[in-house]
């Protein structure tokens, strides 16, 4: 009797070790106090060497999932497996996981190699080879002339680079990151997204990042997790993410998209007025004479002065242009049409040549394609 | 922008300060140098008589080597409590913290001459009247709350990732606190024990109670040296006071910065 369930669980870790450098199932965090679960039955798998970013708003239970990963946290349900073993029972200490903390968590008192050193002398690591070892992975975060500089005499980059060397010198499983680039400004911030991406892929180690930043997460990840609610709403690559989302949260979360309620029509839905815009049903179960909920992209809509320019789009609305916002590489108007009330639709217009085309007030026409206007459940 | 008057007003204020706050300092500096034979200010004359005198004093001599055994036990047994419990009431969530909290500041509330009484008859209960040490324990117990607070405004700001992030970097909990947290807190434990250290060398009316004739502490023989008779060679040990204290912030300013031993509460 006792020899079967050791015996799957064997075969389990085998599986999971070919091809999963993380596997997590069913994990759920629940605080108790009568709240929903912070993190409810979240599953995912990560392959070796893959880039994955879990992105949702704050409380969606992104962060509460990581800790979990890196065992700050126990999960109330569920099992995690990293590189093939079993962690449930492994303190952080004894997981092969580097972290990089939202506010970096350096240790002030050391210097920058002291600090890359640390997890080497914790870890047990030949004391011989260390200097090199530190030496070698502040090069790789370009830092190699840093190493013996206080945490406090480095700028804020500097910092990010450093924590970076500490949670890869032990050459851990699984790296994690904790918003580390939430605090920097703009230009640091798209910089050091190019600089994970750079060092991940060269030591190809596996990396979950959490992130509330949409753009963060398009740009440097292979996977996407989507949560809200403590729940996992999407998994996917980013185009696909992006491309098709598959609920209306993801919908809205990620890019500028604007939002009709109306009735689910066979190619579409009809607008209050009874018209037919045309669109794709998106989620299971979507049955005709639902309320629904349809949402296009600012992207993905075109905007023209004549009804004639617009004669490869599926559906067009004449609108009158309420607003126009100049955003540098592009405009983005808000438009409204009589025939939908209530809704503002928001247009991205690119046009290298020409800006300011329409100004307030003027009437003009806008179309989309039907695979563009996504038809989702309405939310309740 | 202030104006020049206020500008002289706070110039005032601030000289004012600094005389009347040194005044007691200087007199007893320039009353430990006088040839006369009588303590006065200003002095009549220079000389080192006095110095000479109470280097060679023994009674003084005895008293002061027994002030820095009483210091020293008491720093022995307040640095590791206090260091302890200011970590564990900033940075662990405790039943009972608050509670935890009046009772480790109560030394506070209760008149000195309160514990010493009370001290006197534990410690003469328990048959340990009459050494230097326990001089050293009731010091310890005495002033308790000021290395509780210091070490807990060092632990207060200390990032609580800190842990967690030496936890990833694979250091167990005895190693986490050796390596992260004991370093994090350690200007606070330095700061509260040179605190203690002062404290301990200057305590008087409890070292008044616990000590008999051949225990006394440096300001118990003092005390009794004013009884009999003034003499400047009381002005010379008080700068030698002075300047043990000026040591003592010397060094924390060299160690941790003075800038944390003031905004430690």
């Amino acid at each position: 009797m006792r020899a079967s369930p050791i015996l799957s669980e064997v075969t389990k870790t085998a599986v999971a070790g070919q091809s999963h450098a993380v596997r997590v199932r069913d994990v759920t965090m629940d605080f108790g106090s009568g709240s929903s679960p912070a993190v409810d039955r979240a599953s995912f798998d990560l392959e070796k060497g893959k880039f994955l970013t879990i992105l949702g708003p704050s409380g969606s239970g992104k962060t509460t999932l990581l800790r979990m990963i890196a065992g700050f946290q126990r999960p109330t349900r569920g099992d995690i497996t990293i590189g093939g073993k079993p962690v449930d029972a492994a303190p952080p200490h004894r997981r092969s996981v580097g972290m990089v903390f939202q506010k970096l968590a350096l240790f002030p008192h050391m210097t920058a190699a002291e600090n890359v050193a640390f997890p080497l002398k914790m870890r047990r690591f030949n004391p011989a080879k260390t200097p090199a070892r530190v030496r070698e992975f502040l090069d790789l975060v370009k830092l190699g002339d840093f190493g013996g500089r206080r945490v406090n005499e480095l700028s804020g980059g500097q910092q990010q680079r450093v924590a970076i060397a500490r949670a890869l010198v032990f050459e851990p499983e699984l790296l994690l990151l904790d918003e580390p680039l939430a605090a920097l400004d703009r230009k640091l911030r798209e910089e050091m997204q190019l600089e994970f991406r750079r060092i991940q892929r060269e030591l190809g180690v596996t990396t979950i990042n959490v992130t509330h930043d949409q753009r963060e997460a398009l740009v440097v990840s292979d996977d996407i997790i989507v949560m809200d609610g403590g729940i996992i709403q999407q998994h996917a690559k980013p185009v696909e993410m992006y491309r098709a989302p598959e609920n209306l949260f993801v919908s809205s979360f990620l890019g500028v998209s604007t939002f009709i309620d109306g009735q689910v029509a066979e190619g579409g839905m009809h607008a209050a007025d009874g018209s037919l815009l045309r669109g794709t049903p998106v989620s299971v179960g979507l049955q005709t004479g639902q309320r629904g909920r349809g949402a296009i992209r600012a992207e993905q809509i075109r905007i023209d002065q004549d009804q004639g320019g617009l004669s490869h789009c599926d559906t067009v609305l004449q609108v009158a242009i309420k607003d126009v916002i100049f955003e540098g590489e592009r405009l983005l108007y808000t438009a409204a049409s009589p025939i939908l009330p209530g809704v503002d639709f928001q247009i991205y217009h690119h046009d290298p040549e020409a800006f300011d085309l329409y100004e307030v007030g003027q009437q003009v026409w806008i179309g989309w394609k039907a695979g563009d206007l996504k038809v989702f459940k309405a939310a309740d | 922008m202030i104006s020049a008057t206020q500008r002289r007003v706070f110039w005032g204020l601030v000289w004012f300060s600094i005389l009347v706050l040194s005044l007691p300092t200087i007199i007893v500096l320039g009353a430990s140098v006088t040839s006369g034979n009588m303590i006065a200010f200003p002095p009549e004359g220079f000389s080192l008589k006095w110095y000479e005198k109470i280097a060679l004093a023994r009674d003084i001599r005895g008293a002061f080597g027994r002030s820095l055994i009483v210091a020293f036990v008491c720093l022995v047994i307040s640095v590791p409590v206090g260091t302890f419990a200011g970590i564990a009431l900033t940075r662990y969530r405790l039943r009972f913290t608050s509670l935890i909290q009046i009772y480790l500041l109560l030394p506070f509330t209760i008149p000195l001459i309160g514990s010493g009484i009370g001290m006197m008859l534990v410690f003469g209960n328990w048959g340990i009247l009459g050494h230097v040490w326990p001089v050293g324990l009731a010091c310890a117990v005495i002033n308790l709350p000021f290395i509780i607070w210091s070490v807990s405004s060092s632990a207060a700001v200390l990032d609580s990732d800190l842990e967690l992030a030496a936890a990833n970097c694979g250091a167990g909990r005895i190693e986490t606190f050796l390596h992260v947290t004991l370093p994090g807190v350690m200007p606070g434990v330095i700061t509260g024990g040179l605190l203690m250290f002062v404290l301990a060398m200057t305590e008087f009316l409890v070292s008044l109670l616990l000590t008999d004739a051949r225990t006394v502490t440096l300001p118990v023989q003092i005390y009794n040296n004013i009884r009999s008779i003034i003499t400047p060679d009381l002005a010379a040990i008080s700068s030698v006071f002075v300047v043990v204290a000026l040591i003592a912030v010397w060094l924390l300013d060299k160690l941790v910065g003075l800038e944390i031993f003031l905004k430690s509460k």
